[in-house]
């Protein structure tokens, strides 16, 4: 049996003897040799990761103006930090939106910018106090201006993603990347057998305090990050490192399109290579890691599981979806991971990157819990049930008779065996006299934008939104008519219960 | 409008810009030159002509509408334009860099909102 310790592994960083290598070679040398074997034969295995992850940011400190301000709010580049920390500290947080350029530029960006030593334009407001008696300045700032620029990420280096596709039939542009319509593509993160928590999924090795790479410097692990839930294989962690040791190589502001601005943050984590557990942990490939590819059509937080995939299968670049080949992207650089992987190899080796032992280990059985919420409510709170509808048979005379004297504006139109074949509204008919058709079936609306029993309103407005129309029927699993919602229902109802105002944002 | 030039091989060195430029006046700027290609501008007017003259001397012309640009500079090799582009122009190469296969474009602009760095545009 083979024992290690951080300070046997440290000696050999010293004098030059360390044994080290990248995650992605580890399984190889352990089906060769034997976990056992491996486990002598080497010492350190590097991890990487190259990823958009939204939840980072950085603590700035500006300095003292003259005469002093305390700020309020600051302004880099347009886009907001966070001020409410002492006077003239702040935290830039990567997802925020720069107030003028949206979704093309925000705090991702503008920390690359720093890293780059580009000048950043800075706007600050604050109040008056006996002793910061300043109201506002204006100045141009650099990275090498701040005293400090510390980078502290709250959720990083997630263990494992899901994959994303698509089942509506429109384009949804997500976290996870543009989503095709109708499954024709797959989209999913994460290094696979490169990612540090991958490699050690019970938390041995990297906890708190554990040195790391960190977008080119040295950084560390803070604690568990964020939605730490290590019981469900989605453990994260808190990071932290010096901005100005970053490398802008190996950090990327960058837009999700129609989603909204992150940060490709580059992280390695070493991973020592204690006994035979730990070479057997950091063997692991592709092919052992299970995600699920998720639904991202359904707009609500339990999203349908389509199916299980490993790595290698999302890797190869094709994945049988419903019976059919789907092409998938990574989001995730490999490239990148590679050489983060390759670079913290290389530090140890000649740089004199020493490993550290965990001062804490991490959780290992949290959870991540829903948010708490007042209940949402649903199309059956408000739909109406007594709906008059037509045959498809009728003529479009019958159909204006019906809507004159129902005073609704859209009747559901219903095929003989009482299923839902359509929407004629007011509109269509005042159209169908101007061009003399005489078939209801000819002008009746048959791609119907539906609704069911148990959908947020939420949801079903932002329907109507999007369409632009303002009533939709709502049906059963057997596509029969049970109900209709409309705008001027919604309305009415939201303005006798109060609570639900704020919810829906009307 | 601008054409893609392409010379015959093996390349003789005649100056067929400056001929045709010569024969036609018209302003024609080049935007590119490589070994054996160039694309140049041509004023909307003349293209007809332009074109004719350089296919009498054995230029191989095509029309460029838009070419898909990608700056490979701001490209992380992260691979979100693959899966969406209807042609396959996205490939990796064994050690996960992005390859690209332009010629197989039809200008869908499908990657350009795909690509999370801006490295991708339709260039006119
Ligand atoms: S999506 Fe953009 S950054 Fe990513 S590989 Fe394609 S061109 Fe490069
Ligand atoms: S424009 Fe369309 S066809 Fe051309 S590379 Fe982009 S996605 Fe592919």
């Amino acid at each position: 049996m083979t024992e290690k310790s951080i300070e046997d592994i440290n000696e050999r960083i010293e004098d030059g003897s360390v044994r080290v290598v990248t995650a992605d070679r580890m399984s190889e040398i352990v089906s060769e040799l034997g976990a056992e074997e491996a486990a002598k034969e080497v010492d350190v295995v590097t991890t990487g990761t190259f990823g958009p992850m939204c939840s980072s940011g950085v603590f700035l400190n500006f300095g003292h103006a003259d005469p002093p301000i305390k700020m309020q709010r600051v302004l880099l580049n347009d886009v907001e930090a966070y001020a409410g920390i002492a006077a003239v500290d702040a935290y830039l947080g990567a997802a925020q939106l720069s107030e003028d350029k949206e979704l093309n530029y925000g705090g991702g960006y503008v920390i690359e910018d720093l890293v780059a030593g580009k000048p950043i334009e800075m706007k600050a407001t604050g109040y008056v106090t006996d002793c910061y008696p300043r109201k506002d300045l204006e100045t141009t700032i650099t990275l090498e201006d701040l005293n400090q620029a510390i980078m502290v990420n709250p959720r990083n280096a997630y263990q494992r993603y899901a994959a994303a596709a698509n089942s509506t039939d429109r384009t949804l542009y997500t976290y996870m990347g543009t989503l095709l319509p109708n499954y024709r593509n797959v989209n999913y993160s994460g290094a696979g057998a490169l990612s540090p928590l991958y490699n050690d999924p019970d938390f041995e090795t990297i906890g708190v305090g554990t040195r790391i790479f960190l977008c080119g410097a040295r950084g560390y692990v803070v604690g568990r990050g964020t939605q730490h839930d290590p019981a469900n294989r989605f453990g994260t962690l808190m990071v932290t490192g010096d901005l100005k040791a970053m490398d802008p190589g190996f950090l990327r502001g960058a837009t999700f399109y129609g989603y909204g601005v992150t940060l490709f943050v580059g992280i390695g984590i070493p991973i020592p290579i204690l006994n035979e557990r730990m070479a057997k942990k950091t063997a692991i490939r592709d092919a052992d890691i299970v995600t699920e590819v998720i639904d991202y059509g359904v707009s609500r937080r339990e999203r349908p599981v389509l199916k299980k995939v490993t790595y290698e299968e999302l890797k190869s670049g094709m994945i049988e979806l419903e019976g059919k080949e789907v092409p998938t992207s990574p989001l995730s650089s490999f490239f990148m991971a590679n050489k983060v992987a390759a670079e913290l190899k290389r530090e140890i080796e000649h740089d004199k990157f020493f490993l550290s032992p965990q001062v804490e280990r991490l959780p290992t059985d949290t959870v991540a819990k829903p948010m708490k919420q007042p209940e949402l409510p649903l199309v059956k709170d408000v739909m109406i049930r007594d709906v008059k509808t037509i045959g498809d048979s009728a003529s479009i005379a019958e159909a204006a008779k019906l809507i004159m004297e129902s005073q609704s504006t859209h009747i559901p139109v219903l095929s003989s065996d009482g299923k839902l074949a359509g929407m004629i509204t007011a509109w269509d008919i005042s159209t169908a006299v101007a061009k003399r058709h005489e078939e209801l079936a000819e002008i009746m609306t048959k791609k119907v934008i539906t609704a069911s029993l148990d959908e947020p309103l939420e949801l079903v407005i932002r329907k109507m939104e999007r369409s632009n129309i303002s009533a939709l029927p709502v049906i059963d699993d057997a596509r029969r008519v049970i109900g209709m919602v409309s705008s001027d229902e919604i309305s009415k109802l939201i303005g006798k219960r109060k609570k639900w105002q704020w919810k829906l944002r009307i | 409008m601008k054409l893609l030039l392409k010379y015959p091989l093996p390349l003789d060195e005649m100056p067929y810009t400056a001929e045709v430029i010569l024969e036609t006046g018209a302003k024609i700027n080049i935007d590119l030159a490589t070994r054996g290609e160039l694309i140049v501008d041509v004023p909307g007017d003349d293209v007809e002509h332009v074109a004719e003259l350089f296919r009498e001397k054995g230029v191989e012309v095509r029309r460029l509408m838009k070419l898909i640009a990608w700056d490979e500079k701001r490209c992380i090799h992260c691979g979100a334009c693959i899966s969406v582009c209807p042609t396959k122009v996205f490939t990796f190469d064994p050690s996960w860099n992005i390859n690209l296969e332009e010629e197989k474009c039809i200008r869908c602009e499908i990657c350009v909102k795909a690509c999370p760095l801006s490295a991708l545009a339709c260039i006119e």
